[in-house]
Parts: structure tokens; C-alpha cells; sequence
């Protein structure tokens, strides 16, 4: 974990209200992985936590870190303003990532809506060793422009959304159910809304695969260390930001 | 010579910064940022003698310049303090002094824990915490009552064998008053203050946003209120005080010990700022040589006694 001032080199618009963030860092990147998160610093000071993002992408070599993010309110507001060459400072990596340790199976990722900002650096992790089917969620075709940005090559992508302004019109379980009829899925991966990842932790115990769901909680501190963020989960309390934000499916607690 | 070293409570402490419970976890939960032992001393998470899952639904919600948070008292208890967590802070080197932050909901169960710390030699203070907003069967009840606070700190004196702080709530009306009255129950020390009881409402959906609809207000909005209440209660008791609420800076920490306090907490500010303790040791620091203070401690309470 560290705390750097990253230069930005670039905040551009990709849909309506969705911003895709890149950042020049060195110690912040070097030991990042998929599913992990970063606290990213507001500048007014009336504005006084951290707002927790994660990690969209990682070029180690170029040095370049990346975060796909939605403009909510006063503080996502504050990065949408801020202008290439101006700096921002991170905290991170956060938390414990997607498990990207496996070879040689069927796998399934899932991000609905704003859930798509961990699955560029997932994909690419786990597709050179991996048969990746990506299921992309959305509310219409403006908000897969994101895609743009990721590298999908050997990957089978899907897209649904919402209006059927492209792909599947309706939601990613579709795609999903369909999905597992032909394969034998090993695992799935997925971020999203509440309720999409409900239903997908439903379907993946019907079906004994293997889930690991990324969670969103309010964070105060972001180690550990102020038990704003703690869940119940099977297993006791978890806090989101240390034990997740990536859990496995089965000690979430899903009804 | 170090201009920061105070004595308080009889125990020789590098500087006066602590962090204050529930902003630091259980002391280790920063270590990547900076060297623990660069503190005076850490404040614990509060504990219980049983552990406690807290409460459930949203427990953060920030604020204009604060936070209100309505955790309440999740700990994993104190036998786990005793077993685990004690012994690996000193496995990990941390030789700065630890202070546990002390919690029930009768005063039997505040007495049966005070115990059970004095068997823990690692721990060198108690904070008696008689005044958190977010727990329904107890907390704040203890400090709002001036009769209750005082046999809560009587009843714990009688048995610890540790100095021991008493944390006094704002949500009184005279806190001056609860603050004579646990000296005279034998409180060696006051710390102050805890959070503020507010609250927030998601206008979207017409509800309350955090789980337990109060919680507890900090950051520097509370400040202004925190240094007030530090010089009213500095003038009339004879016993330190650990100040804080809201302190974000070095000249914050100063307010506080100019208003009368010994010793000064960082709580929220570390959220933001990992590094806020190690600046306001330097800040201090910085502050003494170009004042030309033989020890901090020189402008203590200036703020009435000029
Ligand atoms: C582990 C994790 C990863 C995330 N990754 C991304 C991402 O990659 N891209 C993205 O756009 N968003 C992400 N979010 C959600 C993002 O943190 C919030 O949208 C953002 O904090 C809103 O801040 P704001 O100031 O615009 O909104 P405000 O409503 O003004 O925020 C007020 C407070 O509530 C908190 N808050 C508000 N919404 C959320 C939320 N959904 N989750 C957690 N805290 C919230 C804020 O951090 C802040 O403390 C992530 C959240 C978590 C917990
Ligand atoms: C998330 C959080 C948890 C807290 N938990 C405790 C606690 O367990 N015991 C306690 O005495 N005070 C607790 N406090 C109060 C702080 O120790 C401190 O008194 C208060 O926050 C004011 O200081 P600050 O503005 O610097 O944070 C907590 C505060 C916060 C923000
Ligand atoms: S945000 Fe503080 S413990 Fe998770």
C-alpha cells in the first residue's frame, strides 16, 4: 500500500456520464492486481474522505494506471474537472483481488454497469491462460463505448442491455443461463449491481460453480481500520475494503 | 533535546499525539504508511468483553467537512485482545504505548473488563469510554448521566491497577460538570471529545442513511466545539486532558493544548491523510524551535491563563 501523486494524462468522457481516467504512477502499480481498489483523494477539503475506485487497468511498463468511473456526486464531480498535467493522489492497492490463479478452464466474467471498471485488467488476466466467456451488462449501446478500451482478442464477448440498443435486449443472466447449457463453466467472476449479483450467486450455486463477487460498502479509512465498511457474511463479520471487496460467493450472505 | 516529551499520567511518552479509538484499528492497520512507534501512544478500537458484530446497514456517511458514523462497538472482544492482538503488536516491534478503550452496558460488565485488562501487562492506560452515541444498551447513557458517570468511574478506580481516562461525551449540557465528577470518582485523566449525535437523510428515498438512523459527527466540523469544551473543562478540574475532535493539521493540535490540554488525539483526519500524525509531530516540532520553547508543554492552557 502506498500513497502517491500521480500526474494525469488523461480524463476523457466515454458516455454520458462515465469517465475513463488515466494516471502516470510507479509505486502504486507495481504489486496491483484485478478486483483490487484504490482511495483516491478529493482536493476540497470540505470534501473529507477518500472515494474508493477500482482498478480499471495497469500497463506496468508504460507505467500507466487507468480507473473507469461515474460521475455521482461531489467527489466523482471534483475528477471530472481535474485536467491533464494536474495531479491526484492515490492510496492503494487496496484490498484483496479476484483469485487470477487458475489455468486451463471454462470461465465466466460479468460486469453490469459501472461493474465493467475491474473486468478490463480481469479479462486480460485470466484470457491467456483461460477459455473467457465476457458477459457485458448495460443500460444501452453508449455505455459499452467503454469496450473501446479493452483488449478482448481470444475472448468470446457478449453484450446485453437494457433497451436493445446492442446485443441481447435484457440482462446478462440470459447470456449466462445460455452459457452454461454449452460448457462446463468452472468458475464465474462478476461485479455489478446488487441485484444482478444476487440472482448470479444464485445461479452459480444451482449449478456448483465456483463464484468470486466483488462488493461495494462506505468506507472510511479503506484498511481496515475503522470497521465502517464490515458486512455479515457467513463467516462473521468481513470488512469489505481489507477481507474484499472480492469475496467468495459462498459466505455471502444471499436472501 | 526533545521538545515534544511529556509526562502524563506518570509514564514518560515521546510525544503528546495519540490516535484515538475507532480511527486506528488495533494498531497495525497503518504500519505501511508509517512507523507506529513514531505516535506517543495508540488508543484500541473499543472493546467489550464479548465480541459484538456492531450495527448492520450503512455505518459511514460523510458530511460537510466531518463524518457521522454509526459502527457501534464491533470488537472482536477482550479475550481475543488478550490472545491475538496483544501479543502479535509486540511480535511486530510496536513498543509505543497502548492504551485499550474500555466499553459496557452495566457497570458490572465495565468493572468485570477493567479486570481482565489488568492482567494484560502490555497495556499501559485505560480508556474508560462512557460516552459512545451508537450503542443502544449503554454508551452514552454513562456519560449523559453525571450520577452513573460518576459510580461508573468509581466502581472501575476501585479495581484497576492502571492510570486511567475517562472519555467524556458533548452531548451534555454541562460537561463541565460530568467532567468535576469523575475526578472526584478518581479519574487520573479526561479525554475529549467523542463524536456528536447527528444525523442524515437520503432525500431520494426519504430515509435516514445510516443503519442505525444516529450516528456519531467528527472531523473538523466538530473542532470548534471540541477546543471549547477542552478550555471550559482545563480551568476547572486539576487532572490532564487528552484533547481532540477534528484535528487535521499541527496548528489544530496546538488550539487544542493552548485551550489546556496535555496530550492531543488524531481520529478521522488519518482517513484522508495516512500521514497526518507524522506531520503534526514535525509541525510541533517545527512550532517549538521557532518559538523558542524549551518543551511544548510551555504554552499549555495559555489560551485562559493570559
Ligand atoms: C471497492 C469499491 C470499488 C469501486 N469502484 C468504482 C469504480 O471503479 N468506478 C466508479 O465509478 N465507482 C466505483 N465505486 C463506487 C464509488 O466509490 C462511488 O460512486 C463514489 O465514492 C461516489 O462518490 P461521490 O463523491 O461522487 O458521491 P457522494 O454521494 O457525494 O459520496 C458521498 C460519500 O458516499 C460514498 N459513496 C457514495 N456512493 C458509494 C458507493 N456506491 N460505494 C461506496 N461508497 C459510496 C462516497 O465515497 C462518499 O464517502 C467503488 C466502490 C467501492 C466500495
Ligand atoms: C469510525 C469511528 C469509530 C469510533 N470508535 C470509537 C470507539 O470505539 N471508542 C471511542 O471511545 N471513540 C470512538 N470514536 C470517537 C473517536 O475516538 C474521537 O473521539 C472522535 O472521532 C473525535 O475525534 P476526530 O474528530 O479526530 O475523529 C470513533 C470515531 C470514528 C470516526
Ligand atoms: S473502510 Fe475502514 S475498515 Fe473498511
Amino acid at each position: 500500500m502506498f500513497l502517491e501523486d500521480c500526474v494525469v494524462l488523461e480524463n476523457n468522457k466515454i458516455s454520458d456520464s462515465y469517465y475513463l481516467l488515466k494516471l502516470k504512477g510507479e509505486k502504486s502499480i507495481s504489486s496491483a492486481k484485478p478486483g483490487q481498489f484504490y482511495m483516491l483523494q478529493c482536493k476540497n477539503e470540505s470534501t473529507l474522505l477518500r472515494r474508493p475506485i477500482s482498478l480499471h487497468y495497469i500497463n506496468k511498463e508504460k507505467q500507466i494506471i487507468e480507473f473507469y468511473y461515474e460521475v455521482k456526486g461531489k467527489g466523482t464531480n471534483e475528477f471530472k474537472n481535474i485536467k491533464p498535467g494536474e495531479n491526484i493522489n492515490l492510496q492503494g492497492p487496496l484490498g484483496t483481488g479476484f483469485n487470477t490463479d487458475i489455468e486451463n478452464k471454462n470461465i465466466v466474467i460479468i460486469g453490469g454497469g459501472m461493474g465493467m471498471a475491474p473486468m478490463k485488467f480481469l479479462t486480460e488476466a485470466l484470457s491467456p491462460k483461460n477459455n473467457v466467456t465476457f458477459i457485458c451488462g448495460g443500460r444501452n449501446k453508449e455505455s459499452m463505448n467503454i469496450l473501446d478500451n479493452f483488449n478482448l482478442e481470444n475472448i468470446k464477448t457478449i453484450i446485453t442491455t437494457d433497451d436493445g440498443s446492442l446485443g441481447i435486449k435484457g440482462n446478462v443472466t440470459i447470456p449466462l443461463l445460455e452459457t452454461l447449457k454449452n460448457k462446463n463453466i468452472y468458475k464465474i467472476y462478476t461485479c455489478g449491481p446488487q441485484i444482478m449479483m444476487k440472482h448470479i450467486m444464485n445461479i452459480a450455486k444451482k449449478n456448483n460453480i465456483l463464484c468470486e463477487v466483488s462488493l461495494e460498502e462506505r468506507m472510511g479509512c479503506g484498511v481496515g481500520a475503522c470497521v465502517g465498511c464490515s458486512i455479515l457474511t457467513k463467516e462473521g463479520m468481513k470488512k469489505v475494503c481489507k477481507d474484499g471487496p472480492v469475496f467468495d460467493s459462498k459466505i455471502i450472505i444471499n436472501d | 533535546m526533545n521538545k515534544l516529551n511529556v509526562n502524563f499520567l506518570g509514564i514518560n511518552f515521546d510525544n503528546p499525539i495519540l490516535t484515538s479509538s475507532g480511527c486506528f484499528g488495533f494498531g497495525l492497520e497503518y504500519k505501511d504508511y508509517f512507523n507506529p512507534n513514531e505516535l506517543g501512544g495508540i488508543v484500541l478500537k473499543g472493546l467489550t468483553l464479548e465480541p459484538r458484530t456492531g450495527n448492520i446497514g450503512t455505518r459511514i456517511a460523510e458530511t460537510p467537512s466531518g463524518i457521522l458514523n454509526c459502527v457501534g462497538l464491533e470488537n472482536p472482544g477482550i479475550d481475543v485482545l488478550e490472545k491475538e492482538i496483544i501479543p502479535n503488536l509486540k511480535k511486530q516491534g510496536i513498543n509505543t504505548k497502548i492504551i485499550v478503550n474500555i466499553n459496557g452496558s452495566t457497570v458490572e460488565q465495565y468493572v468485570e473488563i477493567a479486570k481482565r485488562v489488568n492482567e494484560i501487562k502490555e497495556i499501559d492506560m485505560v480508556e474508560l469510554n462512557i460516552s459512545c452515541p451508537n450503542v443502544k444498551d449503554g454508551g452514552m447513557a454513562f456519560g449523559a448521566n453525571p450520577e452513573v458517570a460518576g459510580k461508573t468511574t468509581r466502581e472501575v478506580r476501585k479495581v484497576l491497577n492502571k492510570p486511567l481516562i475517562v472519555k467524556l461525551s458533548p452531548n451534555v449540557t454541562n460537561i463541565v460538570e460530568i467532567a468535576k465528577i469523575v475526578e472526584e470518582n478518581g479519574a487520573d485523566a479526561i479525554s475529549m471529545i467523542n463524536t456528536l449525535l447527528g444525523m442524515r437523510i437520503d432525500i431520494n428515498k426519504g430515509t435516514p442513511i445510516l443503519g442505525n438512523t444516529f450516528g456519531g459527527l467528527s472531523g473538523p466540523a466538530v473542532r470548534p466545539v471540541a477546543v471549547r469544551m477542552v478550555y471550559q473543562v482545563a480551568q476547572n478540574v486539576n487532572i490532564p486532558i487528552v484533547g481532540m475532535g477534528g484535528i487535521n493539521s499541527w496548528e489544530d493540535a496546538v488550539e487544542f493544548i493552548m485551550a489546556g490540554a496535555t496530550m492531543v488525539s488524531i481520529g478521522t483526519g488519518i482517513f484522508p491523510n495516512p500521514l497526518l500524525p507524522l506531520e503534526v509531530k514535525e509541525g510541533l516540532n517545527n512550532y517549538c524551535i521557532k518559538n523558542n520553547l524549551k518543551n511544548l508543554q510551555d504554552i499549555k492552557g495559555i489560551a485562559f491563563k493570559k
